[in-house]
């Protein structure tokens, strides 16, 4: 269920959830909005989990990331129609992580595409034309990772901050991420606020335009994937080696 | 509809060595329309009737197959179970990527007790684990889906899928020899021609049978994401491939093209709320299908009408109740299963907790529903929690479409009478294990007492989940997969 390759540390963190899951099916008493914070908790967990794992699973990332949107908009619907004094555990959620969820969302969708989606539905063509497309597909999928990471950790980053009761209080941070070896990632490319900025955000925004146009292989897009292609054979060497 | 006539008369007719109540005519002899029914075996089973409530039909443990092993090995897992067209075979893929055929043995005049068991036929490795080294992804090696092609010489053929790639299989039987080769002898070496001073025609000399399974076509390279579903298609030229997002219609012969008949996926990937769980060709018009999704929809779709069927002819659709709404609707309307009906006048489908029977005419909402184990729905978060909520259960009907069958946990399975409305609960267990001893029903207590005999719904084992059962085409056979066995249960005999 949590993928190949994902090592077991949140053993802890998971009974804390099975134990709140129970109290969820069995309790009557628990008000409407903690439940809801509950399933919003848990969703956007194993979407977090699902990132780490190669190869996500389409249908399960679907179905969750529809029920996110789902609170989400209930969320909304309820802090435009309720007065100014809510509750500030809630408040602060819709203000801080709103943006944070959907683009946890979106770059969740968005890396599927890349990492699934390199070779295009072959209708009327012969199998195995997938080949000159690749070198390029797999630098935008180096790239588009660290941003994702990047923007995954702001998500859990922004509930720990604004959510004092967070049912993820017991987990550190730095312990999901511990196993993942980050050293290439901490080059470029992050604009979340909460991150030491690096290179300036317009390059990163320019890098994002020309991603989708890339596929169709237009010669302008070639410079930008060529400078990658070394680094590319930097990392092959490392899997390789190791 | 005419009615079938029951096939299973021919297997266990005749004898009448229990006696049947008067006035009772037995249920193999011709009757008024009426199909079968679990009712209507009653008179074969000794007066049915008595036991749990309302079970007048009675099934009894025929075999099982597998380690008795507690410790169960990953690849061993069954992953897909078929019988073909005529029942004589069953097949069953693991996810070790293995099938295992057995055979039904022929009927033995003089044990007319032992109805023909199934036997081991053929074993063969279908697909191994592969490595996509571009995209850094294992390819799971497991059988995803097995389909029967009708058999159409001595040889049987089958399709079998992993994620990403199908393969035709035949299977054919060797039981002659060739013997007295001129220009080899019989190990094989090649004779010195000059050494050849006369001719000799070569005979064929009977041998032990050899079953011989090999692959035919590798159909490659033509799926994303990971296919879900193969349908073989009426005309038994094409068949099609469904995978989360697209599906592709193939011809049997051609290996290097197909057609890829429906994409659902978006230009941009955020927009993706949707995808596709199952597919099935309609059983006599060869140019409609039909496709699930993961929104509790579905949709036929005509290929006459274009080329990319990306609008659908008619769109099925149950309205929500909004009194039954919860955070997991959606994940839990998502259909894992559809199946047509034999006569192809109506079709089936499974979500987490029900089953529901279309008919094709009406698309607005199912004229049958049944519950599985609605006791789940105030366990939901639990299931959520665990990720038993997204497992897939499939579905199966019977030879004369009038009962239905579905898996559930705990080693339970469910069957429901389409006609009398009944349904009952069995359980597939070493326990009941005992040769033709007859499967007492079981029941699940939602709340308050529990009565002695019924299990409670904590005590339920969701590890112990039955997700792939069929139903032979003409007899009330039936295959049922727990983990890592196969349970075959049959109707009680005379």
């Amino acid at each position: 269920m949590l993928g190949r390759g994902l090592k077991r540390k949140l053993s802890d963190y998971e009974e804390n959830m099975a134990g709140l899951s129970s109290a969820f099916d069995s309790s009557r008493n628990l008000p409407y909005s903690l439940k809801r914070q509950l399933v919003l908790n848990m969703c956007l967990t194993k979407l977090q989990t699902y990132k780490m794992v190669v190869e996500p699973n389409l249908h399960r990332s679907v179905l969750i990331a529809n029920t996110v949107r789902q609170i989400q908009e209930e969320m909304r619907q309820e802090s435009s129609q309720q007065p100014v004094n809510v509750c500030p555990i809630e408040n602060s959620l819709l203000m801080v992580s709103d943006d944070d969820m959907s683009s946890a969302i979106s770059s969740i969708l968005k890396d599927l595409d890349f990492m699934e989606d390199i070779s295009p539905p072959t209708s009327l063509v012969p199998a195995g034309d997938d080949e000159p497309k690749s070198p390029e597909s797999t630098c935008l999928k180096l790239e588009d990772d660290r941003q994702d990471l990047k923007g995954a950790e702001c998500v859990f980053g922004s509930f720990e901050i604004s959510n004092s009761t967070s049912y993820l209080k017991d987990l550190a941070i730095d312990d999901i991420f511990e196993d993942i070896d980050t050293s290439m990632y901490d080059s470029d490319f992050c604009v979340p606020p909460l991150m030491t900025p690096r290179p300036p955000s317009s390059a990163t925004e320019e890098t994002l335009k020309t991603f989708p146009s890339c596929n169709s292989s237009s010669a302008n897009n070639i410079p930008i994937c060529r400078t990658d292609l070394s680094e590319l054979d930097h990392i092959m060497e490392i899997l390789v080696g190791s | 509809e005419t009615p079938k006539p029951p096939a299973a008369a021919a297997v266990c007719g005749g004898g009448g060595s229990d006696p049947v109540p008067a006035g009772a005519s037995p249920w193999w002899a011709p009757q008024p329309p009426a199909p079968h029914t679990l009712r209507d075996m009653a008179g074969v089973a000794g007066g049915g009737g008595g036991g749990g409530g309302g079970n007048d039909f009675q099934w009894c443990f025929s075999q099982v197959k597998g380690a008795i092993d507690e410790d169960v090995a990953e690849a061993d897992i069954i992953s897909t179970v078929e019988f073909n067209y005529s029942g004589d075979l069953l097949a069953t893929g693991d996810k070790g990527g293995r099938v295992v055929i057995f055979q039904r043995e022929q009927e033995n005049k003089s044990r007319p007790h032992s109805r023909g068991e199934y036997n081991v036929y053929s074993t063969f490795q279908s697909h191994e684990p592969e490595f996509d080294y571009l995209k850094s992804l294992e390819i799971e090696e497991k059988i995803n889906k097995i389909r029967w092609l009708p058999q159409q010489n001595a040889a049987h053929f089958l399709l079998s899928t992993n994620d990403k790639t199908i393969k035709l299989w035949k299977i054919s039987e060797r039981d002659k020899r060739a013997e007295g080769y001129n220009l080899k002898d019989e190990d094989g070496r090649l004779r010195d021609p000059f050494r050849i001073t006369a001719l000799r025609v070569p005979i064929l000399k009977p041998m032990d049978l050899m079953v011989e399974a090999s692959p035919r076509r590798i159909f490659a390279n033509a799926h994303t994401y990971h296919i879900n579903s193969i349908s073989v298609n009426s005309d038994h030229e094409t068949y099609l491939s469904a995978d989360d997002l697209r599906i592709n219609l193939w011809h049997l012969e051609i290996t290097d093209r197909s057609f890829n008949i429906v994409d659902i996926k978006p230009a941009n990937m955020e927009e993706l709320t949707e995808v596709i769980t199952a597919a099935e060709f309609h059983p006599h018009h060869c140019n409609v299908f039909v496709y699930s999704s993961s929104k509790g929809t579905i949709r036929l779709c005509d290929m006459r009408s274009s080329a990319l069927c990306d609008r659908h002819s008619k769109f099925f659709e149950e309205p929500e109740d909004p009194s039954s709404r919860s955070f997991f609707s959606e994940i839990i309307s998502s259909i894992s299963d559809v199946k047509f009906s034999h006569s192809g006048r109506y079709m089936m489908t499974r979500d987490y907790l029900s089953v529901k029977v279309w008919d094709l005419n009406m698309e607005n909402r199912p004229v049958e529903t049944y519950q599985v184990h609605e006791y789940l729905r105030s366990k939901l978060c639990s299931l959520y929690e665990n990720d038993c909520i997204f497992d897939k259960f499939e579905c199966c009907w019977n030879g004369s479409d009038s009962a239905i069958m579905t898996g559930s946990y705990n080693n339970f399975f469910r069957l429901f009478d389409r006609n009398t409305r009944r349904d009952i609960t069995l359980e597939a267990s070493r326990e009941s294990s005992k040769p033709r001893a007859i499967l007492k029903p079981r029941k699940v207590c939602t709340g308050g007492k529990r009565k002695k005999d019924e299990i409670s719904v904590d005590s339920l084992d969701f590890n112990k989940k039955i997700l792939h059962t069929a139903w032979h085409p003409t007899d009330n056979i039936i295959a049922v997969a727990a983990t890592n066995n196969l349970y075959i249960f049959q109707d009680k005999i005379n």
